[in-house]
């Protein structure tokens, strides 16, 4: 309880000081982590925690009196400097400043502070003149756009940024808020060592910034990089591991994280969406589903992450249910690039790609680097045998994040249509590297091999084992493989692919043509290798099919049972006396 | 076999039959009965066969040994195999004859039915010959004798108020006006430990009550209270929390129009108890009336998913086309609904609507006519023929047809709406003024939005009788209610200038 109650009063006090600073996500995420803390079953009476879970309205109350009961320098077993609070002299300067900034007014809150000299006062001038150069900066993206959305335009307040920034620092008088800022600038600039050594100092100084965890984790691309950070302890260091393992595709290990997690936070919606999205990477559907029906539930009106939602009732097929989301986040807010999302994917389930990829594109007009809406529209473009949109779409998608798995497959789909194998192989092995463990991939590579252009049958064989080996739900591998082997003449490893497929087409009680197929085969090898009994096994169940294939079964136990009546005379004429 | 042994075996039956183990339990109960040919260790067998749904079977041991017709509760198996096998003429015959007068006071031609309670007097049953009376109740409705039915369900209720289905089957299917019903409740004998099931039934009739009478009632078995030690409040059980309970006020919620309200409390029971049946029908209602499309759709997918067999599935889907104004598909699915079930009085009344949303008046009528005969318990079905023949011009049909409504249900203030306009169009005006004034003073809640037209269809008549003040004083009410009324602002207009001027016009 102890452990609670600390990450309470941390979270309560540092909610104030970022929303004061006007570090507006980080403040709601840690206000979203502080009411996520499971309640002191002893202290908190019945009426205050029913609205914890299962109830549709989240309003909980605090008593605001016990933030003052425990002083803030003995909470936290990081060295956490006090926040002092500047002088009252810059007070009312600020005041205005904030409340210019609050109105999106950014230049003159940065105007309004330019003589302060207070930490607080110098930060938010630097952050306001960083979030104007921002603005600016889309709006030139907007305004010079190219043919394909693609745009050169930069922050121009970096330069100067930069300067003071480091010249602050140089003077050591610059608080932890400063070198977040410092770190974004340098990020942005490409310095990214720099940003990363900064970024670290701004945690380690004051970790309840989770917008400075958060560009760190985006700087953590490998995992010696996310080892080597000389990173303090705390609580938020376990939030900023469990996201770096997602990240880097350390997906169980991120779990245990996110689960350990939910010891203290256990009503956060954070983190339950945060484990939808693992299990999502991990294609376990059924559990991702639950998860966020449950999210749903608690929050109706959430937008975050729903996306995700979408995809798995698309994948699933879940018409009603994906229909019901989509007009749910429509009457939320429908000018979110998630909303934006959700609404395509339920467009293309419809089969109305065109409407499907304007949302796409609205999508990414109120966001450009939102990946998965470069991913979709890439699959819609193929859906509608666009190949070079789709190209393009994909190209977008990798350029952002080059771990995106999906859009390396999708490249290699479009120009596996367009012919040109060497190249699509070239982009699922990309995929195939990132995501060893799916098999949809070693499929789709094991098909480019296999096709009439390349015929490199061997390569095939081997990706289909790959793909057999790492979970493949459709099953296509075995039948491949079998066929493959048959095909090569090697009529021993067909037999035993095809007996692995018959097993597991009875284990899933699935039945077709592949059944019948696989029956045929061990039918007249079994006959061929002279084992008689187990040919007529599947000889008899042959005949419980209709078609040319029952025939041969006939024919075939005919043809045993002539042989093995007749056999002291077939070996009579092999061994003619 | 001895007799100890043979106690044990019956022990074994009855476990059996809690844990629905049918086949062992008819296999051990026809041991039983073989070794002891006790006509209670047959009833234990056929009972078994029964639960197994070998209802032939169950049939025959009854009628083959003989002993039906000797005991109530042999006879009333054998009816109940019977009714499953849809037998419904036999199931009448087996249940012997008995005459039901109009009030549900049955005249048995042979036996006393004198068994309130048969057991030792501590664990309470259910009178058997109100279960008998509740089935021949469901047989004449099977054979579509509507009117006997509902007399024998009447009956059932009487012979035991705990009889919960056959009061269900009434209110459910709109047997009864809502004096009958009340005279019905008045009449019933409860024991003294019941009293709140009396005050249940109460809140479950129909509600056109006063607001406050009837939120006395609520509050009256919100605080029925069930609490092992009085002084501690924690501990206090009450029924407030009840399914059943809150349906019921979320139907009156809907009866008096506060949809949004009844729209919340039925959300939230609803994530309680998603499948209870009544509630569901109130929330589709209710959402139908707010336009909630989505809520509709998901709904109604789930509910096809679930139910296919029910004729509030398709109900719903037919609820969703006509919330989204696409009536020809609304009406196909309120036609299925029916063909499902031809006793589900919401989907003829939405059937109906849904002719009458395209002004196609004929066949509104016949639904409605449908539905009017069906349950003639229900006014709406007849105010709505009214209104159509309104909507031709027919005042005295119309009229004719709001005065039947108004004897079935003569506490709805919609109707004498109604009455009011039909008057004001036979230019009736006095009349009209008394029907507008009888629709306020029944109105159950406060003057909200929805009786806006009421006020100003009062304004209207006060200004036809030249009463200028009273309709500005009327007009001005309307306003009140509801600030972007056109024609409520012209009104006033006109009758400011016929004050004025009105002189001239003599």
């Amino acid at each position: 309880m102890g452990s609670k109650e600390i990450c309470r009063n941390e979270l309560r006090i540092a909610v104030r000081q970022l929303s004061d600073r006007c570090l507006y996500s980080a403040s709601k995420w840690a206000a979203e982590q502080l009411v996520g803390i499971e309640l002191d079953p002893v202290k908190f009476t019945p009426s205050n925690t029913r609205f914890q879970r299962g109830s549709s309205s989240i309003h909980r109350r605090f008593r605001n009196n016990e933030i003052t009961s425990t002083p803030i320098a003995g909470v936290s077993y990081v060295s956490t400097p006090v926040m002092e609070e500047d002088d009252i002299v810059d007070g009312d300067f600020y005041l205005l400043a904030k409340s210019y900034f609050d109105c999106r007014e950014y230049r003159r809150a940065a105007h309004v502070l330019r003589d302060q000299s207070g930490k607080k006062a110098v930060f938010l001038q630097c952050y306001a003149l960083y979030l104007a150069g921002e603005k600016r900066k889309d709006e030139e993206n907007i305004e010079l756009e190219g043919p394909l959305g693609k745009s050169d335009a930069v922050n121009k307040e970096l330069v100067s940024l930069e300067r003071e920034l480091s010249m602050l620092r140089k003077n050591g008088s610059i608080d932890p808020f400063g070198l977040y800022l410092y770190g974004l600038v340098l990020k942005e600039k490409g310095n990214e060592h720099l940003a990363r050594n900064l970024l670290v100092e701004s945690v380690n100084s004051y970790p309840w910034n989770w917008s400075a965890w958060s560009e760190l984790q985006s700087l953590c691309t490998t995992i010696d990089i996310l080892h080597s950070l000389p990173l303090n302890n705390h609580w938020m260091k376990d939030f900023f591991l469990a996201g770096a393992y997602q990240e880097l595709r350390m997906h169980n290990e991120s779990l245990a994280k996110y689960e350990y997690l939910q010891g203290t936070f256990s009503f956060s919606n954070y983190i339950q969406a945060q484990i939808a999205k693992v299990q999502y990477s991990l294609r376990e559907f059924e559990q991702v589903e639950v998860i966020f029906e449950e999210l749903l539930r608690n929050d109706p009106y959430r937008v975050e992450d729903m996306d995700m939602y979408s995809n798995v009732l698309y994948a699933k097929e879940c018409f009603s249910a994906l229909s019901y989301l989509a007009h749910r986040v429509f009457m939320t807010d429908k000018y979110r690039p998630e909303s934006c999302c959700i609404i395509g994917n339920y467009y293309s389930l419809k089969g109305q790609h065109e409407k499907s990829v304007m949302y796409f594109r609205r999508a990414l007009k109120l966001n450009k680097n939102c990946l998965s809406a470069w991913t979709l529209m890439g699959h819609e473009y193929i859906e509608m045998n666009n190949t070079p949109a789709a190209v393009d779409a994909y190209r977008r998608a990798v350029d952002i994040n080059p771990c995106e798995f999906r859009a390396w497959y999708g490249l290699g789909q479009a120009y596996e249509m367009m012919g040109m194998p060497f190249y699509a192989l070239h982009y699922f092995r990309k995929s195939v590297f990132l995501q060893p463990s799916d098999s949809r991939l070693w499929i789709a590579m094991a098909k480019c091999y296999e096709n009439d252009q390349l015929h490199m049958l061997e390569e095939a064989i081997k990706c289909y084992r790959k793909a057999a080996n790492s979970n493949d739900r459709e099953a296509i591998a075995l039948h491949q493989l079998a066929k493959l082997h048959r095909k090569l003449g090697r009529l021993e490893e067909a037999a035993f692919y095809y007996k692995k497929d018959l097993e597991r087409m009875e284990a899933e009680e699935r039945d077709g043509p592949n059944m019948v197929e696989a029956l045929l085969f061990l039918a007249t090898h079994c006959k061929d290798q002279k084992r008689f009994e187990e040919a007529e096994v599947y000889c008899t169940r042959l005949l419980d099919y209709t078609g040319p294939e029952k025939e041969t079964a006939k024919s075939l136990l005919r043809g045993m049972r002539i042989a093995q009546s007749g056999f002291p005379s077939m070996s009579a004429e092999h061994f003619p006396p | 076999m001895r007799e100890e042994e043979v106690e044990k075996l019956r022990g074994v039956v009855r476990d059996c039959v809690t844990k629905h183990l049918y086949s062992s339990a008819i296999f051990f109960a026809d041991k039983v009965a073989a070794f002891t040919r006790d006509p209670a260790d047959v009833y234990m067998q056929a009972q078994a066969l029964f639960l197994g749904r070998h209802y032939r079977r169950a049939f025959h041991l009854l009628n083959a040994s003989k002993i039906v017709l000797r005991d109530l509760r042999f006879r009333y198996l054998a009816a109940k195999c019977l009714e499953e096998l849809n037998e419904w003429d036999q199931c009448l015959l087996m249940l012997g004859d008995a005459k039901v007068d109009e009030h549900g006071n049955v005249y048995d031609t042979k036996e006393t039915n004198a068994m309130y309670l048969d057991k030792d007097g501590e664990d309470r049953e259910i009178n058997i010959s109100s279960a008998i009376c509740f089935l021949r109740g469901k047989a004449y409705e099977a054979l579509e004798n509507r009117s006997q039915a509902r007399q024998w369900y009447k009956a059932a209720v009487k012979a035991d108020p705990l009889c919960y289905e056959a009061l269900e089957c009434l209110i459910n299917n709109h047997m009864l006006s809502s004096e009958e019903e009340a005279s019905l409740l008045s009449s019933l004998h409860f024991g003294p430990e019941d009293e709140w099931l009396s005050s249940f039934y109460s809140c479950l009739i129909k509600k056109y009550d006063k607001e406050n009478v009837v939120e006395a009632k609520f509050k009256e078995l919100e605080n029925e209270s069930y609490s092992s030690n009085p002084s501690e409040q924690s501990f206090m059980r009450t029924l407030k929390n009840d399914t059943d309970l809150m349906a019921c006020k979320a139907e009156y919620y809907h009866q008096c129009g506060e949809y949004q309200k009844c729209f919340e409390l039925t959300s939230i029971l609803l994530e309680k108890d998603p499948f209870h049946m009544k509630c569901t029908l109130v929330h589709l209602t209710a959402a139908t009336e707010l336009g909630h499309s989505n809520e509709l759709y998901l709904m109604a997918c789930n509910l096809v998913k679930d139910y296919p067999q029910k004729a509030l599935s398709w109900f719903a889907v037919g609820c969703y086309y006509y919330c989204i104004k696409k009536y020809d598909q609304s009406r196909r699915y309120f036609s299925k609904a029916t063909n499902l079930d031809g006793t589900f009085p919401p989907a003829w009344i939405g059937y109906g609507n849904a002719y009458a949303a395209q002004d196609e008046g004929d066949q509104a009528m016949s639904a409605y006519r449908t539905a009017a005969r069906l349950f003639p318990g229900c006014h709406l079905p007849t105010l709505y023929i009214g209104m159509e023949y309104m909507r031709t011009h027919s005042f005295k049909l119309a009229e004719q047809f709001f005065m039947q409504a108004k004897t079935i249900c003569p506490s709805d203030p919609l109707v004498y709406n109604e009455l009011g306009v039909v008057s004001y169009h036979m230019k009736e005006y006095n009349k009209a003024v008394q029907w507008f004034e009888k629709t306020l003073a029944h109105i159950s809640s406060s003057l909200s939005e929805m009786w806006e037209p009421t006020v100003v269809n009062l304004a209207h008549s006060y200004r036809k009788l030249k009463m200028y003040n009273e309709a500005i004083l009327n007009y001005e009410k309307a306003l009140a209610l509801s600030t972007r009324s056109v024609c409520t602002y012209a009104g006033i207009a006109y009758t400011y200038h016929l004050q004025v001027f009105g002189y001239f016009f003599l």
